[in-house]
Formats: structure tokens, sequence, C-alpha cells
């Protein structure tokens, strides 16, 4: 077995971990008001949501491999890398992968650990950029795109992130005004009964939708890696295999559930109600759809917090606990920056220690870091039985330990 | 500088669709949940103090033909995101939907 190629499994597994971090991370996002309402139940909303990934995930038949290209300059437009990257039989740009997805995962699972949802596709970026930064040094960066055309770290990540949930948070506050208004002196029980099957119908789109376009990130990455260490292999189609498994991959992880920002992004932000919950998951929905019409680059994450926000204020009678989401809020401005330091460090690292030893030492090093985090998750555990208790000044609350529980 | 713009332009078109289909559908849903209501005969009080009045066929049938319109939308969303999936572009000539392989 050569070193390259024990390099390039590690890869396609620290991928596919990353892919299964994506998923749980992003259940929430579809999933959190309808476990609130009691729409759906805890174990019955991730079984709905993991079916639609998994779907959706194999819908995805026009797979771009260029998605590295949003934020750093590795491949061109065609998907070809540049040579100098792929010369010693791909460990250079193996190297950057691997660092990058470790670096994106490490931040991915503390964000998790803080049960604060924070974007997926951000820590991938910035996992790439810190690890470009260190290999290519800051020319290897896509900062803004040209000719008025979105791109770059500017254009991808920071713009985007600015606008999405200031957008997400107008289009549910006038929903949720309007929903109110419409069915005011409707009995409460008719309410509920009849928004609960709303909420269900949009939370399915919106899970559908996330697994056509999160799992083709790593399906992406996967095939990028694949070529850097067989340059023959074509640039516009993904193998078969790679496509089962990252659809494997994004939907067990939604299965297991983040029950930790599930509880942050349902009970945390806002109490809601299910007329609120529709609200909010249609205009989540809606904004997803229009910007992927228009081809604006945005993150689920921040509209779907936007979206609860919005339903709070869009409530009379509702309060949104600001600290809450002041505290997401700082977490996305740092996302880009610490998975970008982490990735950094990590190829500083596995450079240090020279080929083979370094790439494992990287691999370890994010399997430790994992651990850890998991451990330490144990003292404070969220699961299906408590993930809808009272919030309690900001502290999860307590409960017996599960043995499911993640 | 351009870039700003760029994103601004995107921006309002954004929220402009975003209102017309992401509050528009959950309002027009609302209407047909009030529909439903008085077509039931439950229309007005909370849990303690339900007023049951006569029920009444048109409330049914408009919260129906409501419902229909906003299910209609769904499997919209839906078709929409499986033709992408798919690798086709879709384009909207007033209100049809016109696919082409990108």
């Amino acid at each position: 077995m050569t070193s390259e190629f024990l390099l390039l499994s590690l890869v396609v597994v620290t991928a596919l971990a990353f892919d299964f971090t994506n998923g749980f991370h992003d259940t929430a996002n579809a999933m959190a008001t309808s476990i609130a309402t009691k729409a759906l139940s805890p174990k019955a909303a991730v079984t709905l949501s993991a079916i639609l990934n998994l779907v959706g995930a194999f819908l995805s038949v026009e797979v771009a491999i260029t998605v590295t290209n949003s934020v750093i300059k590795i491949q061109d437009s065609s998907g070809a890398v540049t040579p100098s990257l792929t010369a010693d039989g791909g460990h250079a740009l193996l190297v950057i992968l691997m660092a990058a997805l470790a670096g994106a995962i490490i931040w991915n699972i503390l964000t998790w650990l803080w049960g604060l949802p924070s974007s997926s596709s951000h820590a991938l970026f910035g996992g790439l950029v810190g690890a470009t930064v260190a290999s290519l040094g800051w020319g290897g960066v896509k900062w803004w795109g040209s000719d008025g055309h979105l791109d770059g770290v500017l254009g991808k990540v920071v713009l985007p992130a600015l606008i999405s949930p200031a957008v997400a948070i107008v289009v549910a506050l006038v929903g949720t005004r309007l929903v109110f208004a419409i069915t005011r002196g409707v009995a409460q029980r008719y309410q509920e009964a009849g928004f609960r099957w709303g909420q269900i119908g949009t939370a399915s789109l919106l899970s559908l939708s996330h697994g056509t376009n999160d799992a083709q990130k790593t399906m992406g990455v996967i095939t990028l890696a694949l070529i850097a260490t067989n340059p023959t292999m074509p640039t516009d189609e993904i193998p078969l295999w790679v496509k089962f498994a990252c659809a494997m991959a994004i939907a067990s992880g939604t299965y297991i559930g983040g029950w930790r920002i599930i509880r942050t992004m349902g009970k945390g932000l806002v109490e809601v109600l299910s007329p609120q919950g529709m609200a909010a998951e249609s205009s989540s929905a809606a904004v997803i759809l229009t910007s992927s019409q228009m081809g604006f680059p945005l993150s689920t994450t921040h509209v779907c917090t936007g979206s609860i926000i919005g339903s709070g204020l869009g409530r009379t009678g509702a309060t949104v606990r600001w600290g809450v989401a002041g505290r997401m809020v700082g977490a996305w401005m740092i996302t880009l920056p610490s998975a970008a330091l982490v990735a950094a460090a990590l190829w500083w690292i596995g450079h240090l220690l020279g080929d083979g030893l370094g790439d494992l030492a990287i691999f370890a090093a994010l399997v430790g870091a994992a651990l850890f985090m998991w451990w330490r998750s144990r003292r404070d555990p969220i699961n299906p039985s408590n993930v809808n208790d009272e919030w309690d000044d900001g502290k999860p609350a307590q409960a017996e330990p599960v043995r499911e529980a993640v | 500088m351009d870039q700003l713009w760029a994103a601004l332009e995107a921006t309002w078109r954004i929220l402009l669709v975003g209102l017309v289909l992401g509050a528009g559908l959950p309002a027009l849903f609302a209407l047909g949940v009030r529909s439903l209501a008085w077509g039931s005969g439950i229309e007005a009080g909370d849990q303690a103090n339900v007023t049951v009045l006569k029920p009444h066929l048109v409330g049914r049938i408009i919260a129906y033909v409501l419902f229909a319109i906003v299910i209609s939308a769904v499997l919209a969303g839906v078709g929409y995101i499986v033709a992408h999936g798919l690798g086709y572009s879709v384009t909207f000539n007033g209100l049809v939907p016109t696919f082409s392989h990108k």
C-alpha cells in the first residue's frame, strides 16, 4: 500500500465524516420548529428529514466538482487542478483537503457542543482558506469576484451572511403577523392542528432542498481528491460509489439528530407556536429557493435562524431571547476564521512531521479532538427526551444520561 | 464595491419574491384554516369557551380550494428542487415554468 493511497483513504473517510457532521448540524434548520410545536415527535422528525436528505442527495445528478473555486484558487473553471499541486502524486493537494476538512469538522463539533447553529459550508470554506494560506500563501485565496459576479470570501461568505438573515427576519415577521391577524378569534386548538400539517409540508421541502445542496459539496471534494491521485479521471463525472457514500453519510448524520442545536433553535430563541412555525419554515423555504434560482449563495442555517427570530418578532407576546441570538451571530462571524486557523495549524503539523507521519498526525488530531468534545458533551446530554424541556436562563436542561443521546 | 452592489441587487429581488411566496402562502393557508373553522361550525372562542356555530358548506369548499393552492405551491417547490438536481434550469415566463437542460 503506497502512502498516497493511505492518504487518499484518510481524505475520503474525513470527507464522509464532514458530511455526517453537516447532516446532524443542519437537522435543526428543517425540523427544530416542528419538534418544538410537537407537529412531529422528535424521532419521527429526524427520520422524515433523513429520508428526504437521502432522496435529495441522490437527485444531485449534475454535481460540480468546482466547489473549492468559491474561495481558493487551486482549480480552473473546468475543475482541473493546478499542476504543481498534483506533481508528487497529488500529495500536496490531498494534505490541503485533509487539513481543510479536519478544521471544518472540529469547528462543526465545537459549535454543536455549544448548541449553536453555524454554517457547515462556511466551516468548509474556512478550512479550505486556512489550509491554502498555510501551504500556498495569501495569494491562493480568492477574496472577491469580478464583473459584478458574486464570488470569493466576500461575495460567497461575508455578504450573504449579513444579508440572508435580515431578509429572512423580514419575510417571517410579515408572514407571522398576517397569519395571526387572519386567524384571530379561531379556537386555538383548531389553529394548532391545522398549522401542524402546514409545518410538516414546509419542513419536508427544506429537508429535500438540503439533501440536494449540501451532499454535493462533499461529493465534489471527494472527487477532487480522486482526481489529484489519478489525473486521467474525467472532471465532469462523480463516481457512483462517491454519490452513494455521501448520501448515506448525510442521511445518517441527519438521523442521529443534532439535539443540542435543535433545542437552541426550537426552544432557546423564541417559544414557537404552530402558526409561527409554519410562517418561519415557509419564509426559509421561499428565501432559499429564490436565492438558489438567482445564484445567490446563502447559508441555510442563517436563513432558518433569521426566520425563527422574525416569527418571534411577528407574534405579539412572544419574546426573542437576544442573548441566545447574539451568541449565534458571534459564532457565525468567527466560523470562517476559526475553521481556517484550525486547518492552518493542522496543515503545519502535517508539514513539519513530513509525508506519511504528518498525514496520520492530522487524522489523529481530528479523532482526538472529536472524541474529547463528544466526551465533554456527556456532562449535559441533550436527547429526544429532554429536547423540548423548558428553556432555563440559557442553560441546557439536565437529564439522565441516555445511551443513544447525541 | 461592485460585489456590494451585486449583493444588494439580488437582495431586493429575493426579498420581494420571498414576501410573496414566504409570507403570502402562509397567509393563504391561514385563510384556509379560518374558512375551515367557519365551515365546520367552530368559529369563535378559546379553549375554555368555544362557541359552536352552524357548519357552512361554503366555508369548507373555500378552505379546500385554498389548501389546494398552498399544496400545489409546495409541490411546485419540490418539482423545482428535483429539476435543479437533475441538471435542468427553470425559467419563469410570467407564471409558466419552462425547463431547459443546462
